[in-house]
């Protein structure tokens, strides 16, 4: 299902021949062409204005490692690879892919890219656009392109695969991906800091941030979202700190961070199983069952803790429950919100993240409307207006897919 | 194509209309000094140099460019390795040295906005005091400007560990080759739509001129520690990168510095460098002090097994600066050898380096030349510099023959024409080594969407020529003063 509607026909390429063959043979009939990972993410983008008969186009046959170099700290891979998979070859001989977005079970690294999605560990290691040295596409006239490169470090003409990155499936079809990869660390630990009010909680990122410390991951979490990590219900909030590296690195990052936080009110330092790194991204999605809507946030770092405490106020007030978690040093705010079933809600629901989007701008930042019934979308765009580079958002997808062969109308501008 | 003076001379009072007085050059020999960057092999003059302070500015010349049918190119400090920044023919060459201003340090959110005239090193001069720095380290980063990285996406030698300037710039305000102005990208770490920022950079000024650039400011490591590895052969050089990099280390920087190179440092600076070897690695490990040795000593000790005959590291912080002293001015050292010097710029996979350096030794033996590598091993972005005398008569076509099987070379071995230098005019031609006809007409529409009437710096990035590898030959023309007797090359 995408956006409510069944598409006519779902095809399975074992090639990237066959993927052009698809494409070639959609763009003849008209017919727009959804590209298909794992699906983890399809619930995200707008409703298209006016539905049309639809092709998805599942890459998940397409899911080789073909090249792994430990020496260069690069491989190159198929789009439909999933990242488990892809983590358990390159674990195999030492090394990884330092960007952990959630479902990696099902997600696969063509749709991790296309999603721009990322998990906690963007904190120290980035974000796609960090670690995507270069990739294969199939365009809307069939072609295959290459972009980037498959060395570590390369200029040599446009940066296409920054273009595709975050680009959901709009501009081409990714086939092949080449990554920079890292040496898998000695040690993880995962620490968690339970404070009485979100906002020292806060001051604590930002202390951290101005300390010598060198986390992989600063999260920050809501009281809903903490009990998902099976913490007590702290007052405020907890703050949940990932230290990666040689083991006397992390043993003295663990003892520094209870320095840092302690005297902003951190009232102790818990150790966390290593399985808790994989819930924190979908911490406050996974507070309640079945959340009526999920939004990102991304705001400017420093307003991340009063972005979280003015949202959740803003859905008590109408009587709405909300769980929030963030990857606290950079920005990147998540929060569900959560209401009993029927129209009545959808009124109160759209008010609601109406606000947080304002919330969200106010603080230097944008909202993405990631899930919500069509009822709800209707009334809340699901992508802000990106404003005059809208209109070089539009250009650009006019140049590369003119005819709107890929994911029509689900993007920002109308893309 | 000289302008007909009346046309020259009412330009010049629109010009001077926008930007004021004392802000606008057309006479030949002020335009003299704009005619190549740090790659003197190519020269172009422009018909006006101009010096705007605003974004307005910005695009109020270049409305008047694009209504007078004039290409027009953005240009920072000139220290480009690749003629990017060269005028078309005649137009408009628009210096952002004047938009030189900090115009907001935000630590709490670790960015800072600048205009793009600001120099590199002088933006972790100004962060410095509160333990910040700006992270890419071009070696001209005393000279070079944010917005010229910008457009090149600079690296330098810790990029190895904390990436390249796109991993760096958040948002960006740019003046459209149609002179409208926009914001791409922002404050925050993820931007709405298109990551057009990340497109931006790189696009060494084809797609538009950047008027405030969006950076991310780095918590400078905790400590530093620096290891000079010495070697009798350069393979044993090449292969102790790869020996590092294979047992899980991950150092800020790996820099590799050959025999050549050595000796003309040593003679300009005495920087400590053994004069008789054939190879040296710098490399730094950097971040958090407890376990610093230890990673150190890691390092020393592939190295060692590599062959190394001596590894030792930096006592205290003087001698850490004097080793990155002789690595950071080895350009200016070759001075002391060759009257010129053209720097190529290829990347390899790693692991390919020691059969790569040696082909590249041959390859400019083979055309009766020297060479000098200096170079970002860590990365496997090459940096041979190739040692010449503009004065003797053919002497450049050779230099542009073994630069172009050089980067043959580097395309059959799986890498890239470019790490860090930009396509600009040098390379363009070089273009198809590594992309298809299909691939640079992806570049091409990307290319038509931000500057569609290409008059933002034309000529660049794309081949121009039929065929490849025939480039060079229209490299050097006497300029119209030189031949006059008016001016002379150096």
């Amino acid at each position: 299902m995408v956006e409510g509607r069944t598409p006519e026909a779902v095809v399975f390429p074992g090639s990237i021949d066959e993927v052009r063959a698809v494409v070639e043979l959609a763009a003849a009939a008209g017919v727009p062409v959804i590209p298909w990972g794992g699906g983890t993410a399809a619930h995200v983008g707008a409703p298209p204005a006016t539905p049309r008969p639809a092709l998805v186009l599942a890459l998940g046959r397409l899911n080789r490692l073909l090249e792994h170099e430990p020496g260069d700290l690069t491989a190159t891979v198929e789009a439909g690879m999933t990242m488990a998979a892809l983590q358990a070859a390159l674990g195999a001989r030492g090394q990884w892919l330092s960007l952990d977005p959630p479902d990696a079970e099902r997600a696969t690294i063509g749709g991790v890219i296309a999603a721009n999605a990322a998990g906690p560990r963007r904190h120290l290691y980035g974000t796609a656009r960090d670690l995507v040295l270069g990739l294969r596409i199939v365009t809307a006239d069939g072609a295959l392109v290459r972009g980037g490169g498959k060395v570590v470090k390369n200029v040599a003409g446009y940066d296409v695969p920054k273009l595709l990155i975050g680009s959901w499936g709009t501009l081409g079809v990714i086939v092949e991906v080449t990554l920079k990869l890292r040496p898998r660390p000695d040690e993880e630990r995962l620490v968690a800091v339970p404070f009485e009010r979100l906002k020292d909680a806060g001051a604590a990122v930002r202390a951290i941030a101005g300390s010598d410390l060198i986390p992989a991951a600063v999260e920050l979490l809501d009281a809903e979202a903490s009990a998902t990590l099976g913490l007590p219900r702290p007052g405020g909030g907890t703050l949940v700190v990932g230290f990666d590296g040689f083991a006397d690195q992390v043993r003295w990052q663990c003892e520094e961070l209870a320095r840092v936080v302690t005297p902003l009110g951190g009232r102790d330092v818990l150790a966390l199983p290593a399985d808790a790194w994989g819930r924190l991204a979908r911490a406050a999605r996974d507070a309640q069952p079945d959340p009526a809507a999920l939004m990102k946030l991304v705001v400017l770092p420093a307003a991340v803790a009063e972005t979280m405490e003015q949202g959740a106020a803003a859905a008590r007030q109408r009587g709405l429950r909300s769980a929030w978690s963030a990857s606290a040093g950079v920005g990147v705010v998540s929060a569900a919100l959560f209401a009993p079933a029927g129209p009545p809600a959808v009124e109160r629901v759209a008010a609601v993240l109406t606000e947080w989007r304002r919330l969200a701008r106010a603080a230097g930042g944008h909202a993405v409307l990631e899930r919500a019934p069509l009822a709800v979308k209707s009334v809340v765009p699901v992508w802000d207006d990106p404003g005059p580079a809208g209109r070089l958002m539009q250009r650009i997808k006019a140049e590369l897919d003119p005819r709107h062969l890929f994911n029509p109308g689900r993007f920002v501008a109308g893309i | 194509m000289a302008l007909p003076e009346p046309r020259r001379r009412a330009l010049r009072q629109q010009l001077e209309a926008i930007l004021g007085p004392g802000a606008v050059l057309s006479e030949p020999e002020e335009l003299l000094v704009y005619e190549s960057d740090g790659l003197t092999l190519f020269r172009a003059l422009a018909d006006f140099v101009v010096f705007p302070t605003s974004a307005e500015q910005v695009a109020e010349v270049v409305k008047l460019a694009n209504r007078e049918d004039l290409p027009f190119v953005a240009r920072g400090a000139g220290t480009g390795l690749s003629g990017g920044c060269l005028p078309a023919e005649g137009g408009i060459v628009i210096s952002l040295m004047r938009m030189n201003r900090i115009l907001e340090i935000d630590y709490d959110n670790q960015l800072a906005v600048v205009e793009p005239g600001v120099v590199n090193l002088h933006l972790t001069w100004a962060v410095a005091p509160r333990g910040y720095y700006y992270a890419p380290d071009p070696s001209s980063q005393q000279a070079c400007t944010i917005g010229g990285n910008v457009a090149n996406n600079s690296g330098g030698p810790h990029t190895l560990k904390y990436g390249v300037t796109t991993n760096h710039v958040l948002g960006l305000e740019v003046v459209l080759p149609d002179g409208e102005i926009v914001w791409l990208g922002g404050r925050t770490r993820e931007a709405l739509g298109y990551d057009l920022a990340g497109v931006f950079v790189g696009s060494e000024g084809t797609f538009g001129i950047a008027t405030k650039i969006v950076v991310r400011i780095l918590r400078a490591p905790q400590a530093v520690k620096t290891v000079l590895a010495v070697f009798d052969r350069i393979e044993q050089a090449s292969t102790a990168v790869s020996t590092i990099i294979a047992r899980g280390l991950v150092p800020a920087a790996v820099e590799m510095i050959d025999q050549l190179t050595i000796q003309a440092v040593e003679d300009a600076f005495g920087c400590g460098y053994p004069r008789d070897a054939a190879a040296a690695l710098l490399v730094e490990v950097d971040g958090l002090a407890v376990g610093l040795d230890a990673q150190a000593a890691r390092v020393a000790e592939a190295c060692r097994d590599a062959g190394a005959r001596e590894v030792r590291t930096a006592r205290d912080e003087a001698e850490r600066q004097l080793l990155w002293k002789g690595r950071k001015s080895a350009f200016g050292a070759y001075g002391r050898v060759s009257p010129a010097y053209m720097v190529m710029d290829g990347v390899i996979p790693r692991t390919k380096l020691p059969y790569v350096l040696a082909r590249v030794n041959e390859i400019v033996a083979a055309h009766g030349l020297r060479v000098g590598n200096v170079f970002h091993a860590g990365d496997g972005n090459l940096h041979p510099n190739i040692l010449y005398d503009p004065r003797r008569p053919g002497e450049e076509a050779r230099v542009l023959a073994a630069g172009a099987e050089i980067m043959r070379l580097c395309a059959e071995v799986g890498g890239s024409i470019s790490g860090e230098h930009g396509i600009g005019l040098e390379k363009a031609d070089f273009m198809p080594l590594i992309f298809s006809p299909a691939d640079l007409d992806v570049m091409q529409r990307l290319k038509r969407a931000f500057n569609p009437t290409g008059r933002c710096n034309p000529g660049k990035v794309f081949p121009t020529r039929k065929g490849c590898g025939e480039a060079g030959a229209a490299a050097y023309r006497p300029h119209p003063l030189e031949a006059k007797g008016l001016a002379q090359r150096f």
